[in-house]
């Protein structure tokens, strides 16, 4: 996630493996969204040598080398083994002057997810911004940057947002600047990508007064939810946008209404509640008849969202439909 | 060829019993390789004139490990006693558990460990796995544990005791617990104390070693007691610890002490 501050280098200190499974990630999950990314990725290449004597004089070279191309800043992020040896990662950051080089907790075994290293990172970054005056837009939070329709999704919100007169401030973090993040304080709010990133709306709440929603806008009934939570947290009137939002609901239903009467079965990849719940509401919408003995449609492994999202399923179900 | 390794809290005297152990083995005629598993990298120091060798784990960081050659990290000391030490980081920094079994490996590759003795002495407190290496399977099938009659010392050689019944559970473990040595510190009743101590944790008392400023002496002239003083009792003292250690044949699997009974045990002695 840190690879997505565009002009700054992360540094990954620990041995070179735990550096590259993660480049083939972001590049390979890059390439799925038709961008050749090589992520600004860098390892102190820690040997068996350094393991034994200590660490610390592997990342200070390799910061020398990382800070000689005048990055906007610098993340240091932590392995299982400097952990386990006790590299004093955080001293060998905070002796550095001029460009910003920030300690980024994630070593894997001392507990914690994916998502709490995700959480960990975005906490770490916010910690860059201070408060700033109010600028009146919106801060997207925790973008998934592995996710096939991250763009689509934002686009999504984007829209909504719009209609009740609303702006993005920045995308936190995808494709960002160092220089933007200052402005993460100015935002009168946060829309949270998911639930899980609640404890991170939690601390910017915390931190710069700024109110959150915790998550995107789901399936069918998502986004009126969406955007009288917005509205709500904003002093905004939303019948308008509302009633916007409620016609485009409708033309969708229209246009898929050839499949009314159809039967249905699902068969999910994973038991995930909300994206089954939002494939049932979608059917019941349209009138399908969800039956054991229903042509398979697929539920996608994420949940769709906003009105877009819904057309590329109902899209994939008139093609299994038609099949 | 016999494989033994010396285990006891710091301080207590595993170099310097290892170092005249094997000056006095060597002169029974046997030909000895002793290995100090410790960053402090002192143990064969008396053995090479107070010379302070180069370390197998410095070798490695300054010519990187395919550059490293039994020549650079094996000296010859004392009547033909080979040493070697395994050293490791300064202080504060990295991973010494992790040196020795780099060590190990390196030596293993060099075909070094041969002899008819090795004695590997090892610091201080069994700290981590790392430190266990001289117990795994292929090494060391002989430990004996150096304490004197102090409760710190002996709580230390009980806790060694677990390392040894934990590793000698294992299938293919033929570890051992060979023996207790009683570095005196000349408290009353200290021989009784440490051969009942042996008796409890199902070992016996191999050697009394007395407190004998020879050992300093010989010390600070940077020898053995056997070099230095070789008339004398204590070096005596070393010969005949080297005889039994030769005629050992009672290896067991150590029954550790919880501390209430260690502390009713030192009372019972004071």
């Amino acid at each position: 996630m840190t690879t997505h501050v565009r002009d700054a280098i992360t540094v990954v200190h620990g041995p070179q493996g735990c550096t590259h499974h993660n480049f083939s990630l972001l590049h390979a999950t890059s390439l799925d969204n038709d961008r050749i990314a090589l992520p600004t990725l860098v390892s102190t290449g820690l040997s068996e040598t350094d393991v034994v004597f200590g660490g610390e004089g592997a990342l200070d070279r390799t910061l020398d080398l990382v800070i000689a191309r005048s990055p906007g800043a610098v993340f240091v992020l932590s392995t299982c083994i400097v952990e386990t040896i006790g590299d004093d990662v955080g001293m060998v950051c905070g002796s550095r002057t001029g460009v910003p080089v920030i300690m980024v907790p994630t070593a894997g075994f001392l507990g914690g997810s994916f998502q709490a290293g995700v959480n960990n990172a975005l906490t770490a970054l916010a910690g860059m911004a201070q408060p700033a005056e109010g600028n009146g837009r919106v801060n997207i939070i925790g973008e998934k940057n592995l996710e096939y329709e991250i763009d689509e999704n934002f686009a999504e919100v984007s829209r909504l947002l719009a209609l009740l007169g609303l702006f993005v401030n920045i995308r936190f973090v995808h494709d960002l600047a160092t220089d933007n993040i200052a402005s993460l304080g100015a935002a009168r709010l946060n829309v949270l990508r998911d639930p899980s990133l609640i404890p991170v709306g939690e601390y910017l709440k915390e931190r710069f007064g700024t109110p959150y929603i915790p998550a995107y806008p789901v399936g069918i009934t998502g986004p009126v939810a969406f955007l009288e939570s917005v509205a709500g947290a904003c002093d905004i009137d939303s019948r308008r946008a509302v009633d916007e939002e409620q016609a485009l609901r409708r033309e969708t239903l229209d246009d898929f209404a050839d499949l009314a009467g159809a039967g249905i079965s699902f068969a999910p990849l994973t038991p995930d509640p909300e994206g089954s719940r939002a494939a049932q509401d979608i059917a019941q919408a349209l009138r399908l008849d969800i039956t054991p003995s229903g042509c398979p449609v697929p539920v996608p492994v994420t949940p769709p969202i906003g009105i877009t999202g819904v057309r590329r399923l109902l899209h994939r179900w008139r093609r299994a439909l038609h099949a | 060829m016999k494989q033994i390794a010396l285990y006891g809290k710091g301080g207590i005297g595993k170099s310097t019993t290892s170092a005249n152990l094997s000056a006095a083995l060597s002169q029974a005629g046997h030909n000895i390789l002793q290995i100090g598993c410790d960053p402090k990298r002192d143990s064969t120091r008396m053995l090479m004139q107070g010379k302070l060798i180069p370390t197998v784990m410095d070798q490695v960081r300054e010519r990187g490990a395919p550059g490293v050659t039994p020549a650079d990290v094996v000296y010859t000391g004392f009547n033909g006693v080979r040493c070697v030490e395994a050293g490791g980081p300064e202080p504060g920094v990295g991973c010494a558990g992790r040196g020795i079994i780099a060590t190990f490996q390196l030596l293993e590759k060099f075909g070094t460990l041969t002899g008819d003795v090795i004695v590997y002495d090892v610091l201080g407190d069994v700290v981590c796995g790392g430190f266990a290496m001289p117990m795994r399977e292929g090494y060391a099938q002989e430990v004996y544990l150096v304490t004197s009659g102090e409760l710190m010392s002996l709580y230390a050689a009980n806790n060694i005791c677990k390392a040894i019944e934990r590793l000698s559970a294992r299938p293919k473990s033929r570890c051992r617990l060979a023996g207790v040595i009683c570095n005196a510190k000349n408290q009353p009743q200290e021989e009784d104390l440490v051969a009942e101590f042996a008796r409890r944790v199902n070992s016996h008392l191999v050697q009394f070693i007395p407190r004998d400023r020879v050992v300093q002496l010989a010390e600070l002239n940077r020898k053995t007691v056997i070099e230095y003083e070789p008339a004398s009792a204590q070096a005596q003292v070393y010969r005949d610890l080297a005889v039994r250690v030769m005629e050992n044949t009672r290896f067991t699997i150590p029954t550790p002490l919880e501390i209430d009974d260690l502390e009713a045990l030192a009372i019972e002695f004071m």
